[in-house]
């Protein structure tokens, strides 16, 4: 099949020139045979798994919550260019939009449910693998469910044959009850032959929260969104991605905090390195809703810049319908400084050393977060390997 | 803190709302629309050279063909077909204060026009509708060379080769449907050429009013900066308000050349029925500095982002604004700029207030092309919301080409602190005193930068609405 869609659609659209409002997925002859997530590894006690569940399924998870964000809907006008209505079909809004739903229909895709009890804080982690062929074109959904003040932490990786080509597409949705926190954590490691995308779509109900962390390493063009709905009062978001681009690598991303209920938090941090000919998009909205009094948001962006010809564009964007919030938003991007510099070569480290070591540094400020010794270790081999 | 203390009325508008009688004796009005008769008929009037007359007939052909974009504030409210694209008074220009027709006279009188060109501007165009009723400079500023009159002078006179090299260069047709449409049926504005070296030391000003109810105006600003110039233009612009659409649809084209420097200035104060879709941009060469100050509190509608082309290496630009939405107000506005030469740099600094349902949105893109080896450019946008039934939204662009560029980007937004009012009212001030003293102190940095006459007035506007009078 020959994939063409529009995806991670800008919250507020603007001037058509910039080419940021949505990107476009264009690849083509896929032949994809696989549509199963691979069963975790082990499932810690506490948590349970049901695998093939359909997508009317997903919607009686979702019912409660979705009620409620119906109910908090008011008259208040959305931005100028809203592009809010495009994803409203969606069972749980993501960050790539209804487009990744009517993949996920079409091709029959039934989702892995992942379900922490009632109560039960798991500190042991689920572990997913993803460990492509060459060849391979695979497509995959899971919910996380934290029910009702319990903690589960799923922890994903894809992985692939070095010279392999082939597509993964993803998409992971997120409900955290009243609260129950969900950790998850992404790790990226596909071979340059293989397109990708990884689309995520959380609710946060009162006091819960969801922590995510994306390292995107690998694959050649790959596509990420991550929305949020801070649902219930003092919900809180906290995301943490790293990537690293090299080559001819694309990386286009779309992160959206919906920040509706009182009191919530958002954090966004992103670091990333461009090498060579890389391209990278990066799209981050803090929407604060009305009635979102006392919430606070924070996104801060990071890139270094480490040759001539990439190209890096960047649309941070807070919408903002409350008198009482505090959003904001920092963006540095550039090359390593020459204070940087003069301060490593005058310690003997030459320029190139003191750029891969910067890389290092950046990857691994966020990779460190991850609770798993292993995967971290992998992460710094992998880097090691790609520069 | 009480929620009645905490509201905020429009602004009081008096001295802008005085409408005066058009009739028909008086004044000459194109019918409404935009056709392709239409267009011939303002060329006719206007004696366009033979190009410019087929100039409007493409850009209209332009305008025909090309889409609103989906991107800003709606306007469906805006019938063009209910617009009269030319109005004008049967008086022509004038250069007294004393031949201009009484009635209009006395509105610019009420504006202040004349008594600010007596104390504080080198020149003044005063603009009535669809045509410039007034255009003076002074003899000292003539004498160092400067050019300063009404485009239309402009386009058949001494400079009429400049005009045609310069005229929609930078602002093609093609650019936006608006910029189509004004090509067609521009009329009015003002044509400056500073010559090299000549420092116009206190600034011209251009004074925009529009008076018919129902038209458009489509003034054309054509500013040439000769090497190592500098000059102040400050614009300025009001109109009574109806209840029935009004179009500005201007252009404004800078050439900043090199070494030389401009600062252009705005108060832009239309009214609530009016859709401003107004478009303007500098060219900036070598070495040479463009500043641009604006602050928006009127019109019902406003698309504006000013650009800025840093072409010339080691140029550099500062762009400073602030935009104050209220009720039924959408106020769309920000800034661009394009990095293409080396060593460039661009500050943008805005503020945004909103309150009674008003909705402001920062707008804005730095794009940095491949070759702007050591480009810096530094943004900041602050917005400030007064209630919970407004909207304050920040979308801003970068499109970084080269790795070899420094590149900071700042936006917050929040509302006024209960502590800081606390803190205020604690000295002595009163709840409204303690809003409007913050709100003042927000909007300090557009306002350090206007001439003094020109900060007052937007400082009197704000304590006005925070005061409710």
């Amino acid at each position: 099949m020959d994939l063409k869609m529009k995806v991670n659609h800008l919250p507020a659209l603007t001037y058509r020139f910039l080419k940021s409002n949505d990107s476009e997925i264009d690849a083509k002859d896929l032949y994809i045979e696989n549509t199963k997530t691979p069963d975790p590894l082990d499932i810690p006690e506490g948590v349970s798994v049901k695998s093939d569940a359909s997508e009317d399924d997903i919607r009686d998870i979702f019912a409660k919550v979705n009620a409620k964000i119906e109910a908090k809907k008011t008259d208040i006008p959305g931005p100028n260019g809203d592009t809010a209505p495009l994803n409203d079909a969606q069972t749980v809004r993501t960050g790539m939009g209804v487009e990744i739903d009517k993949l996920m229909n079409e091709m029959n895709v039934k989702s892995l449910v992942i379900t922490s009890e009632e109560g039960r804080k798991v500190t042991e982690p689920v572990h997913i693998k993803y460990d492509l062929k060459d060849g391979d074109c695979t497509l995959g959904s899971q919910v996380i469910y934290a029910k009702k003040d319990s903690e589960i932490t799923v922890i994903m990786e894809y992985d692939s044959e070095p010279e392999g080509k082939g597509f993964l597409g993803l998409q992971t949705r997120l409900l955290a009850e009243e609260g129950a926190k969900i950790n998850l954590v992404k790790v990226q490691m596909l071979s340059e032959g293989f397109i990708h995308f990884d689309d995520i779509g959380s609710v946060c109900d009162d006091n819960a929260s969801v922590d995510t962390i994306n390292m995107q390493l690998g694959a050649g063009n790959t596509w990420g969104g991550n929305r949020t709905a801070l649902l219930g009062d003092a919900s809180t978001f906290d995301n943490h991605t790293g990537y690293l681009c090299r080559n001819k690598q694309s990386y286009d991303m779309n992160y959206v905090a919906d920040q509706m209920g009182k009191k919530t938090q958002s954090n966004m941090i992103f670091r990333g390195v461009l090498l060579d000919e890389a391209v990278k998009t990066f799209r981050g909205t803090l929407d604060f809703k009305a009635g979102s009094a006392g919430s606070v948001g924070d996104e801060q962006e990071d890139t270094l810049l480490l040759s001539p010809d990439v190209i890096n564009r960047t649309m941070p964007v807070i919408l903002c319908g409350e008198e009482d919030v505090d959003g904001r938003h920092g963006a540095s991007i550039g090359q390593l400084g020459d204070d940087t510099l003069f301060y490593m070569e005058s310690r003997g480290i030459d320029e190139e050393a003191a750029k891969k070591l910067m890389i290092r540094a950046r990857m691994e400020s966020i990779a460190r977060m991850i609770p798993d010794e292993a995967i971290i270790v992998r992460i710094q081999q992998f880097i090691r390997t790609i520069i | 803190m009480s929620e009645n203390n905490k509201a905020v009325v429009d602004i009081d508008r008096s001295v802008y709302d005085i409408k005066d009688v058009e009739n028909e004796q008086d004044f000459y009005r194109m019918e409404d629309g935009f056709t392709e008769d239409i267009v011939r008929k303002i060329s006719e009037e206007k004696h366009d050279p033979e190009w410019m007359r087929e100039f409007r007939l493409k850009s209209l052909k332009i305008y025909n063909e090309l889409e609103m974009p989906d991107w800003g504030p709606d306007t469906d409210g805006l019938d063009m077909n209910l617009i009269s694209s030319y109005v004008r008074s049967k008086s022509d220009m004038k250069g007294k204060w004393e031949d201009v027709p009484e009635d209009i006279k006395n509105t610019f009188e009420r504006l202040g026009i004349p008594e600010a060109e007596r104390e504080s501007l080198a020149g003044v165009g005063a603009q009535y509708d669809s045509e410039l009723v007034y255009h003076n400079v002074k003899d000292e500023v003539a004498a160092q060379g400067v050019v300063y009159t009404d485009m239309e002078s402009a386009l058949t006179g001494e400079y009429a080769d400049m005009v045609h090299e310069y005229f929609m260069k930078l602002v093609p047709p093609t650019d936006h449907k608006y910029a189509a449409l004004h090509g067609a049926v521009w009329s009015g504005g003002s044509f400056v050429y500073v010559p090299k070296g000549v420092k116009v030391d206190i600034p011209l000003q251009s004074y925009f009013r529009l008076n018919a109810a129902g038209a458009g105006q489509f003034e054309h600003t054509l500013i040439i900066v000769d090497e190592g110039a500098d000059l102040h233009f400050i614009e300025g612009c009001s109109a009574p308000k109806y209840n029935v659409a009004n179009l500005h649809a201007g252009c404004v084209e800078l050439f900043v050349k090199k070494n030389a420097r401009l600062r252009y200035s705005t108060i832009e104060n239309w009214s609530k029925n009016m859709y401003n879709l107004n478009t303007k941009r500098a060219l900036v060469e070598e070495g040479a500095r463009m500043e641009w100050v604006s602050g928006s509190f009127g019109s019902h509608t406003s698309y504006l982002y000013p650009m800025t082309i840093l072409k010339g290496d080691h140029s550099n630009m500062e762009y400073t604004g602030i935009t104050f939405a209220g009720k039924g107000q959408n106020l769309d506005t920000g800034a661009k700029v394009i990095h293409q030469g080396k060593y460039t740099s661009s500050v943008i600094s805005t503020k945004s207030i909103s309150k009674s349902g008003g909705i402001g949105t920062y707008r804005s893109s730095v794009t940095i092309n491949k070759e702007a080896k050591h480009a810096k450019t530094s943004v900041s946008c602050d917005s400030l919301m007064l209630d919970s039934i407004s909207r304050a939204d920040t979308i801003p662009g970068m499109d970084i080409r080269t790795n070899d560029a420094d590149v900071g980007h700042e936006a917050k937004i929040g509302r006024i602190s209960d502590e800081a009012v606390f803190y205020l009212m604690s000295r002595g001030l009163s709840e409204e005193d303690a809003r409007a003293l913050i709100v003042s102190g927000f909007a300090n940095p557009v306002s350090k930068e206007l001439p003094l006459e020109y900060a007052v007035e937007m400082n009197n506007l704000i304590k006005l609405e925070m005061s409710g009078g």
